[in-house]
């Protein structure tokens, strides 16, 4: 079955070359050129996954108004920001919004591919729960991979691709040091500086001590990168 | 340092380049008010210039009154002739006008030495060169002179001269004239106009002899010799004394009498030399004085009683026919009771009076003050009378007293026979106008000092509110312009000129502020511009390499990917400071405690193995150094550090890292060697986009340094930069608190 993907994109040339790349992976695509033509567009189809951009021409968080239309009608559809800005708060604001990833432009379009991919695969997963072959444990933490859900100490925490993918990164080896440089590799968004990676860790942390408050698992090695501590 | 980086800004504006700043020397506020004050003191200097005027009007008034009251005794005197009878009595003085004859307590002996003569007569006057002195070219000075005295006692009188001669000539008994001898000429003028002359002359010391002359003083009338009057003349060591003692009936009468001592020194040829005259100048001096007083006139004036004045009537021939009064001030005692002891307030109250008194020289002089003989003016005044005929008045300033003479003919029928004067004394007024004065300058003083009082506080107080002022705008900014903060709080509540400064200066930093942020925003802004461009050249790109296989090796390709790798650095670094800024304030609640050492030894594993070509040296020490703060940003900070230090070291150079601490300070260096710092930049080097890079190739923003001082500022550290002294290169440190918790 061909999957659509909705692009809403203000600007003509970034739209037109993320929808080349993705039709010729094999996706079918709708080109939204503004929030009125998207919210239309919704109306009509739901597609598989959304991109979008925050900023639609003068509206400066349409995408997050188009985010929220989209929950409402699915609690599952994944959708990706593709946006210029790159501040805290429009992070925990597509969060707020249970976006599933938040990505910074310029976009590498291998990448996206390869996120659109995973995401549809865990949106597929989540409509056939249960599949205990993808679960991973370490310690207390419970990682669904295919479903990209987290658990800690029975508790669901909320992250992001990006998030789930580091999460992941780390939790596989406890003890062991990812260095930035892999860490890198991990987030697949190109070259990252390391004061992205630590923004990603310290979110990370976050969201699992509003869960529990004395979490402590993600140790740092200065200058190095970061690790999963070994119980 | 601070004018150096004033003078580079200056430049910039295009400002005025020989404004300095700073302190100028020059007077400063409260000084200028005090000097303000100063011309508060013209108030005394004008008071007292009023009040000097109003001296005058007074005093002139005064003046005028006198006038009219002479006037009017004047006029209760008219056209009654029996007052001013030369019968009425005897006169009770003659002789010279300035000179009564002292009244004697007792007879003198005709036979008294002349010692005793002097002692019994007090008052000696001397005549010599006085404007009475008729002497030629060849006179020697003190070679001749006269001392003379005179008194009364009951019907005789008596005169005594004291003649300083060179040389003594008697009289020639052989020669017939009586004028070639040192001689004594007696000049009786009678009431009829008649005149007498006597001439007493002697051939040797002992009685003289007297004769009655004729005018030409050479031959004698009748040749009798006078016996009413008796002389004796006795030699002296420097010349000769003559005693005369005469009957009051032989002269008494008279109106005038005058004395001539005629000195002959050539007993050859026997010239008069010199004459001394008893007589004032004869040119001036018409007549002599005497006292007539005329009982029914005195009776008269008795009741005109007038403060502080005497009144005193004369006859046209001088002679004074009635007075009463005095010129002293009757209160006068009153007022020097002031003088006597007082303590307490009082005692001060008295004690500044005097002081002032003295200061305002108090017109309360002594009654011995007062000029004992003031004939002369009196004489001249009353001539002034007689001949116009009109009343006049004048003020007359003897010292320190001050007298007002006023005076009225008296008319018999179309002739004037009389004179009333009248002289009261000024002082009172004058004392009248001391006394405002000191008043006056009391309460001046008052005034004064309570004004000095409230603009001296005024002075401060605005001189504290401005320094004040000037100290918070000084601090408001940091040396390099940084904002501090953005309202001045100083004054801002006042309605007046301090307090628009005030808020002026608010409003002036707020707007600098917002200034500020829009050129710290600036970076994020143009970044995220630039991201939409760049992100449609990279997927382009993307989706060009993915259509066109064949073109994955081209090198065209290639660079145009390195172009928007270099200009995502660039974005980056862009928007690093903005976005740092932010991560660090949500940080300020995750502050960890964390060692400073462990930190900078992990960091350094990865630095050598990414720099291959420089030589690093670690000095980090044993112990451990903890600090409060994010240990993330830190590492961000050293990775900063060593950045610069490879971007402006030499290939193969060293590069050294070093940690320790000293007192409650942490210290984080890292050194290079390589350029040293430019000296035009040297003070800037933290602030955002200075960089002295040229390397086209490798972009520097100068944000990498402005990341170090906002990451140590935000741990309350601070951070220099430093030529090495020992070698080129620059050693960049940065100093943080250790932690408080250990």
């Amino acid at each position: 079955m061909i999957k659509t993907i909705a692009i809403v994109e203000d600007d003509f040339d970034q739209r037109e070359n993320y929808a080349d790349v993705l039709v010729a992976n094999g996706y079918e695509v709708q080109r939204y050129g503004s929030k009125d033509e998207a919210l239309e567009g919704f109306r009509k189809s739901l597609p598989d996954l959304a991109l979008l951009d925050v900023m639609l021409g003068k509206d400066m968080d349409g995408g997050f108004d188009l985010c929220l239309s989209l929950r409402n009608q699915s609690q599952t559809l994944p959708v990706i920001f593709l946006t210029a800005r790159d501040s805290d708060a429009d992070r925990i604001s597509s969060q707020r919004m249970l976006a599933w990833d938040y990505i910074n432009k310029p976009v590498n379009l291998e990448f996206l591919v390869a996120r659109v991919h995973s995401l549809l695969q865990i949106a597929e997963h989540l409509e056939q729960p249960e599949d205990n072959n993808s679960m991973h444990t370490v310690g207390d933490l419970e990682l669904d991979q295919r479903g990209m859900s987290v658990r800690w100490n029975q508790d669901a925490v909320n992250l992001t691709l990006t998030e789930f993918w580091i999460v992941e990164a780390l939790a596989r080896r406890p003890g062991h040091v990812k260095n930035y440089e892999s860490l890198n590799e991990v987030t697949r968004q190109g070259l990252v500086e390391r004061n992205t990676i630590n923004g990603y860790i310290r979110r990370i942390r976050n969201k699992f001590r509003a869960v529990d408050s004395v979490f402590n698992q993600i140790e740092t090695v200065h200058g190095t990168g970061y690790k999963w501590s070994r119980d | 340092m601070q004018s150096r980086h004033i003078a580079y800004e200056t430049e910039e504006l295009g400002e005025d380049p020989t404004l300095t700043l700073g302190p100028r020397p020059g007077l400063r506020i409260r000084t200028k008010l005090l000097l303000l004050l100063l011309s508060l003191l013209t108030i005394p200097y004008m008071g007292y210039n009023s009040v000097r005027t109003m001296e005058k009007f007074l005093l002139e008034g005064q003046m005028e009154a006198l006038k009219l009251t002479s006037q009017g005794i004047a006029t209760l005197l008219r056209d009654r002739e029996n007052l001013f009878s030369e019968q009425i009595g005897a006169p009770e003085f003659l002789l010279p006008f300035e000179r009564f004859p002292n009244e004697l307590f007792s007879a003198i002996s005709f036979e008294a030495s002349i010692v005793e003569w002097s002692q019994m007569l007090t008052e000696i006057v001397d005549y010599t060169g006085g404007p009475f002195f008729e002497c030629d070219l060849s006179y020697v000075p003190n070679s001749f002179s006269v001392r003379y005295g005179a008194g009364v006692h009951d019907n005789l009188f008596y005169f005594l001269f004291q003649v300083i001669d060179n040389i003594l000539v008697f009289r020639d008994s052989s020669r017939l004239s009586l004028d070639h001898n040192d001689q004594l000429r007696l000049t009786v003028e009678q009431q009829d106009g008649s005149t007498s002359r006597y001439l007493l002359t002697a051939a040797e010391e002992g009685r003289m002899s007297v004769y009655e002359m004729k005018a030409n003083w050479r031959h004698t009338t009748t040749g009798e010799p006078i016996r009413e009057l008796v002389a004796e003349i006795v030699s002296s060591e420097r010349g000769y004394g003559v005693k005369i003692k005469a009957l009051s009936a032989f002269i008494g009468q008279a109106r005038r009498i005058t004395f001539d001592v005629v000195d002959v020194d050539d007993s050859a040829s026997r010239e008069i030399e010199r004459i001394i005259s008893t007589s004032p100048d004869p040119s001036e001096y018409q007549l002599g004085r005497v006292r007539l007083i005329s009982p029914e006139l005195s009776r008269l004036i008795e009741p005109l009683y007038l403060s502080a004045s005497r009144i005193t009537i004369w006859d046209r021939d001088f002679k004074l026919r009635a007075e009463t009064g005095t010129i002293v001030p009757d209160d006068y005692d009153t007022y020097l009771a002031f003088s006597t002891e007082a303590v307490g307030w009082n005692g001060f109250i008295k004690k500044s009076q005097k002081i002032a008194d003295r200061i305002l020289r108090s017109p309360l002089i002594d009654a011995a003050e007062y000029p004992e003989d003031s004939s002369r003016e009196d004489q001249r005044f009353l001539k002034q009378i007689f001949e116009t005929g009109t009343s006049m008045a004048e003020r007359r300033r003897y010292g320190d007293v001050r007298v007002i003479a006023a005076g009225h003919p008296v008319w018999l029928e179309d002739e004037v026979i009389g004179s009333i004067l009248i002289k009261q004394s000024g002082n009172k007024i004058l004392s009248l106008q001391s006394d405002t004065l000191r008043r006056f300058i009391l309460l001046f003083l008052g005034v004064f000092l309570f004004l000095t009082l409230t603009i001296v506080f005024f002075a401060f107080r605005l001189t504290y509110r401005v320094t004040h002022l000037q100290r918070e705008t000084k601090h408001a900014a940091t040396p390099e312009g940084r904002l501090r903060k953005t309202y001045i709080r100083s004054g801002s509540r006042t309605a007046d000129e301090i307090g628009d400064l005030s808020r002026t200066i608010s409003q002036m930093l707020k707007n600098l502020s917002q200034y500020t942020q829009y050129l710290e925003r600036l970076p994020n802004t143009l970044s995220h511009e630039m991201h939409n461009p760049l992100n449609v050249v990279n997927s382009s790109l993307q989706n060009l390499e993915r259509s066109h296989q064949e073109l994955r090796s081209n090198e065209y390709l290639g660079r145009a990917r390195n172009g928007i790798v270099r200009l995502q650095n660039i974005l980056t670094s862009l928007t690093e400071a903005g976005s740092l800024k932010d991560g660090l304030e949500s940080e300020t609640e995750q502050m960890e405690n964390f060692n400073l050492v462990t930190l900078a030894a992990g960091c350094t594993q990865g630095y050598q193995s990414s720099n291959p070509s420089y030589r690093f040296i670690f000095e980090i020490p044993g112990y451990s150094i903890y600090v409060d703060g994010s240990p993330d940003h830190i590492a961000q900070m050293l990775d900063k550090l060593v950045d610069n230090a490879v971007a402006f070291g030499e290939a193969d150079g060293e590069i050294v890292v070093k940690v320790w601490k000293d007192g409650r300070t942490a210290h984080l260096s890292v050194v290079n060697s390589g350029s040293r710092l430019p000296a035009d930049i040297a003070n800037r080097l933290f602030d955002p986009m200075v960089s002295s890079s040229k390397d086209a190739r490798r972009s520097h923003l100068g944000l990498g340094l402005y990341i170090v001082r906002i990451i140590a500022e935000f741990h309350g550290g601070a951070v220099t930069a430093n030529n090495r002294e020992s070698s080129n290169g620059v050693e960049v440190t940065i100093t943080l608190p250790l932690s408080s918790k250990l």
